[in-house]
């Protein structure tokens, strides 16, 4: 039924003629990435088997083979940064679906002066992640922050050491600013989808006397399932490459509780001025961001057409 | 007995729009507040709501010494460039892609979303070198055109999924009454897809002017834009919240504006390829 | 209500739209040069103290030399990426620039910045000789050169809070001759006591990392006899095996884990002015660090012009010392120096005078838009200048403080440096968050000391080593002269 539903005509061959028009559509975009794209990358691919360090000199200083890919594996700082962006990126991903679905069923019930709050409610979502880690830095103040005040007033303990200096809050917090730019995108996207589900299928399924929850996971998310998997891979992609709220919030303190991949590249490329090192971690992302686009690609996106 | 019960769902519902408001607009509005509080009360709590407003903040960004208005100016002209840049080169893509059989569709479209993972704090030295090699560091140019790398594939799948819902019917029904290919396009195509180009746009305006990873590296004194500024206020022997709240309330307020001016298209816009509505 | 967002206009009006920004950012060039044509200089500047001073008097440099200084300042590290970035690319955009002095050396040997030796030799008026020479040594020299002079010199000092002190009995010793243990158990003391209608918390920290946690660590960690190396930099044979696992450094890491102890949860990430600001609070008995807090804790915020709830009432004292050990004081700053291919190198050097001067630093001292708040100095004469004693009535403290400096030994400038602080710094946030021992934390410590410097081929140290001595730095100083 989804298929029927969504069937989109994809072209009938058009004349020979113009059977290079479309090549020539996409061309454009691509060359222009590729040349953005190929020297950062190839830059790193060659530094990445040199030892170059500008703390040390402001020239390569000699080919030193897999050097850096050892350094940057067995500092036990990557694995560990690499478990806490997973972390962040699946649970950011999975609260912020979720949290966005109930939104968009909230908002979907087209009430009077709902429409304002879905206006409204997109907000967060246009705010700059840089301030809206300063945002929440100023609200998890510990000596007079707002959410530590409202969470002492409803009688939650907090960490003695704040929200931010405590290891076992330092990630979740800033996963809590992110959930909060986020869910909104989420809500509104879900919500476009849900609006464009047609009212006769809604409307038999009543008759059927499908229970909420059915009418929720078998009709409805089946048939705006493209667009949930679209924003949520989308998500993903933003969510792993996280630097600028960790750098803010955290500085991937306290230890290493809430040190990303971003925030370690930021640190290796822009503190420590290692390029070597820092190109080594970067073809290391490039790898495992091309192993997840697999996986995506694979289960998602099989009937991706 | 259904009335009632109808009711008391609603003021439910009304209740439950209110928390989300004060959970989602609260913060916003709060940390406005601190760019016009006097110091003294940044860290009070409970919070201090009467207070007269100290508007020093404002006028040491924005006036004397104003430092912050030239990186306002230089976001604009940022992100508008961006903008600009993006469209001429997403939205063909996103038609040809949507529209005709083209081999490897899905591979391309996987290829545009593997570079939005690329981690663009590791590009920012080599992206540095390139754009001086090629006499274009510090410029204007340099950063709309590196941002190209976020917002074109970002624009291409939202633009294709919007297209995707066009019916090809109406395209083709102008074909058969012998439009040209650029007549179909300008004259039956955009004005189909409008409400997604507006969307892309705005999505690719919010990307530009948020990103604050290239002009890090990009920009020098004269081209600096708003998040940069920003995070200058944030020293090594002093936070000054007051300057921070008041460049972000500036940095906020543009992106807001666009979204609640537009917000009709947003909705059209964000379907994602959704079942046609 | 139309709109006319580029979407909305053909797709011709769209290229020549773009091909008129492309046009625009070319023509970005022009007002710079015109610029460079009216004498402009271009100055980048870290974003602390002396900077607020300095913009607000820099009309004067105009007015003296017709020159208009465009005084940039951003934060510490946005700095470092920009100065970083544009020197690899080869298009610095400044002209004078703030080094750090733990980058001095590789941004001489890189020949990004100019040596000053040949200029300070041809010039009588920077007054070579009216400098504490402790801190040039610590942060303006490598290898025999001067490569920046000092715009704002730091020191560290014990600041207290004085009627609570003097309340609960507490005789706090003006001269040095206390103890860290003496500190500690002070500080003990005062945790929990209640004064002034409130609870007393002893102390504050620094708990930050990277940097933070090191800077004030690195100070008690020196005081207490621990070095970063078996030699450098005063030895003719640089050796960079680490020293960081060593009993003294144990004892010390102990001891300012009962300093965390005694001081805030949450200063576990605390950065520079959050420590001090948390003791601008007014519950804090007592803490040490850089001794610009000296001024910046008699404000409620930084640059707010408002004073804090303890603005009188703050006592400045110089460090705790260790039994049998040589004290040793943290020195830190910013200082200038001329990017190595500016076309502005005379204008560069006359503001770098200019700024560095007895009569504008007296004058950013007196500057008060934000209260008075600079009293970095690091030339002896405005120590004993009574204008400047009146208003900062502690300089005596630290400029003894700052004689006894070192900072090539609390904070060695060696190559690497920041990779090396990084690694320190997050052990010993480690050590506060309770994550690891500080025994095992000194451990791990050396051990990827070692591997870092070895993977950076500095151990063993093949290269010229110099024997760099403040004895060294004084002879320098007086061939300059």
């Amino acid at each position: 039924m989804t298929a029927a539903l969504r069937a989109n005509p994809v072209a009938r061959p058009p004349r020979r003629l113009r059977s290079l028009l479309p090549y020539l559509l996409i061309s454009p975009s691509i060359i222009l990435l590729l040349a953005l794209i190929a020297f950062p990358l190839l830059f790193a691919l060659k530094n990445s088997f040199y030892f170059w360090n500008l703390q040390m000199s402001p020239n390569p200083m000699g080919f030193i083979g897999l050097g850096n890919y050892t350094m940057a594996w067995s500092g036990s700082l990557f694995l560990g940064a690499l478990w806490n962006t997973l972390v962040l990126t699946i649970l950011g991903t999975a609260i912020e679906f979720v949290l966005g679905l109930a939104i968009a069923l909230l908002l979907v019930r087209q009430l009077p002066g709902l429409n304002v709050v879905r206006a409204l409610l997109i907000l967060p979502t246009t705010i700059a992640p840089i301030v809206v880690g300063f945002l929440f830095r100023y609200m998890y103040d510990p000596g007079g922050g707002l959410i530590p005040w409202l969470l002492h007033a409803v009688g939650i303990p907090l960490p003695p050491q704040g929200l931010l200096g405590s290891g076992e809050t330092a990630l979740a917090s800033v996963l809590f600013a992110d959930v909060w730019q986020w869910t909104p995108f989420f809500a509104i996207v879900l919500y476009a989808g849900l609006l464009s589900v047609p009212p006769d299928i809604v409307e038999a399924a009543r008759l059927d006397r499908a229970s909420a929850w059915a009418m929720l996971t078998r009709i409805k998310l089946p048939l705006i399932r493209r667009t949930a998997l679209i924003v949520v891979m989308l998500r993903f992609m933003q969510l792993f490459n996280t630097f600028d709220l960790v750098l803010v919030l955290t500085r991937g303190g306290p230890g290493t509780s809430s040190r990303t991949l971003g925030y370690s590249l930021y640190q290796q490329g822009l503190m420590d001025f290692n390029i070597g090192l820092s190109s080594a971690m970067t073809w290391m992302m490039v790898i495992i961001v091309n192993a997840i686009i697999g996986l995506f690609a694979f289960f998602a996106f099989k009937d991706l057409d | 007995m259904r009335q009632p019960v109808r009711l008391a769902g609603n003021a439910l519902l009304a209740l439950a729009a209110i928390a989300l408001l004060g959970v989602f607009i609260g913060p916003i509005l709060w940390f406005a507040l601190l760019a016009i509080r006097p110091s003294d009360t940044y860290f009070t709590m409970p919070p201090v709501l009467a207070f007269k407003p100290d508007w020093s903040s404002f006028i040491y960004t924005f006036r004397d010494p104003g430092n912050n208005l030239p990186q306002l100016i230089n976001s604009i002209v940022v992100a508008v460039g961006a903008v600009a840049l993006n469209l001429p080169f997403s939205l063909p893509a996103a038609y040809a892609l949507s529209r005709y059989r083209v081999r490897g569709r899905k591979n391309i479209m996987l290829w545009y979303l593997g570079l939005l993972m690329a981690p663009p704090v590791a590009f920012l030295i080599p992206y540095s070198i390139l754009a001086s090699a090629v006499g274009l560091k510090g410029t204007y140019f340099s950063m709309i055109l590196i941002l190209q790398t976020l917002t074109i594939p970002f624009s291409i799948w939202l633009m294709k999924s919007f297209i995707d819902e066009v019916p090809f019917e109406i395209e083709e029904a102008a074909r058969v009454d012998g439009a040209g290919t650029h007549a179909i396009i300008t004259r039956v195509i955009f004005p189909l897809v409008r409400p997604g180009v507006i969307v892309t746009s705005m999505f690719a305006f919010v990307f530009s002017w948020n990103n604050a990873a290239f002009p890090l590296v990009l920009a020098n004194r004269s081209t600096a834009t708003l998040p940069v500024g920003t995070l200058n206020y944030f020293g090594t022997a002093g936070v000054t919240w007051g300057f921070i709240a008041a460049a972000a309330v500036a940095a906020m307020l543009p992106p807001m504006i666009i979204f609640l001016a537009l917000d009709r298209y947003v909705v059209r816009g964000l379907t994602f390829g959704s079942v046609k509505g | 209500m139309t709109i006319t967002l580029p979407p909305a206009v053909s797709r011709r009006g769209l290229l020549k739209g773009t091909g008129a920004l492309a046009g625009a950012a070319a023509l970005g060039s022009v007002p710079r040069r015109a610029r460079a044509q009216s004498k402009s200089l271009r100055i980048l500047v870290a974003g602390d103290p002396f900077y607020y001073a300095l913009d607000g008097l820099k009309q004067q440099f105009k007015d003296e030399t017709g020159i208009d200084p465009q005084i940039e300042s951003i934060s510490l590290e946005a700095l470092q990426a920009r100065l970083t970035s544009s020197f690899v690319s080869n298009q610095p955009d400044s002209d004078v620039i703030s080094v750090d002095q733990m980058w001095l050396g590789q941004y001489l040997e890189s020949k990004w910045i100019l040596p000053l030796n040949d200029l300070i030799k041809a010039d009588a008026d920077v007054d070579i000789k009216d400098y504490i020479p402790e801190v040039l040594y610590s942060m303006n020299t490598w290898r025999g050169q001067v490569g920046t002079l000092p715009v704002a010199a730091y020191g560290q000092c014990v600041l207290y809070r004085k009627d609570f002190a003097d309340a609960a009995g507490f005789a706090i010793p003006t001269d040095g001759s206390w103890s860290w243990a003496d500190y500690l158990a002070m500080i003990k003391k005062m945790n929990g006591q209640t004064f002034d209608g409130g609870k007393m918390t002893g102390t504050v920290v620094a708990g930050q990392q990277p940097a933070p946690i090191v800077h004030m660590y690195t100070q008690l960690a020196a005081s207490m006899g621990t070095r970063w190396f078996k030699s450098f930099p005063a030895s003719k044979a640089w050796d960079f095996d680490p020293t960081i696992d060593t009993p003294e450094n144990l004892d010390a890491l102990k001891l300012f884990v009962e300093l965390y102890k005694n001081s805030p949860p949450e200063a576990v990430g605390y950065n520079w002015f959050d420590a001090g600001m948390r003791f601008a609070k007014g519950n804090i008995g007592m803490f040490y660090w850089w001794t610009p807090y000296s001024y910046l804790c008699r404000k409620d915020g930084y640059m707010s012009g408002k004073d804090s709830v303890i603005a009188d009432k703050i006592g400045i004292v110089r460090l705790p010392m260790a039994p049998g050990k040589e004290q040793v004081i943290s020195i830190g700053g910013h200082s200038l120096g001329i990017t190595a291919n500016t076309a502005e190198r005379d204008s560069a050097w006359k503001f770098i005078k200019w700024a560095t001067s007895a009569k504008t630093q007296k004058a950013m001292a007196l500057y008060d838009k934000y209260g008075h708040q600079f009293s970095d100095f690091a030339r002896p004469s405005l120590y004993k200048d009574p204008d400047l004693l009146k208003l900062y009535p502690y300089l005596p403290a630290q400029m003894a403080d700052l004689q006894r400096g070192n900072g090539k030994i609390v904070r060695p400038p060696c190559p690497v440096y920041t990779t090396l602080e990084g690694i320190y710094g997050l052990n010993l946030n480690k050590v506060l968050a309770g994550d690891l021992e500080p025994a095992q934390a000194l451990k791990d410590t050396q051990t990827f000391f070692s591997t870092i410097l070895k993977g950076n081929f500095l151990i063993p140290y093949k290269q010229p080593s110099y024997d760099d001595t403040l004895e060294a730095t004084k002879q320098l100083m007086a061939s300059l002269g």
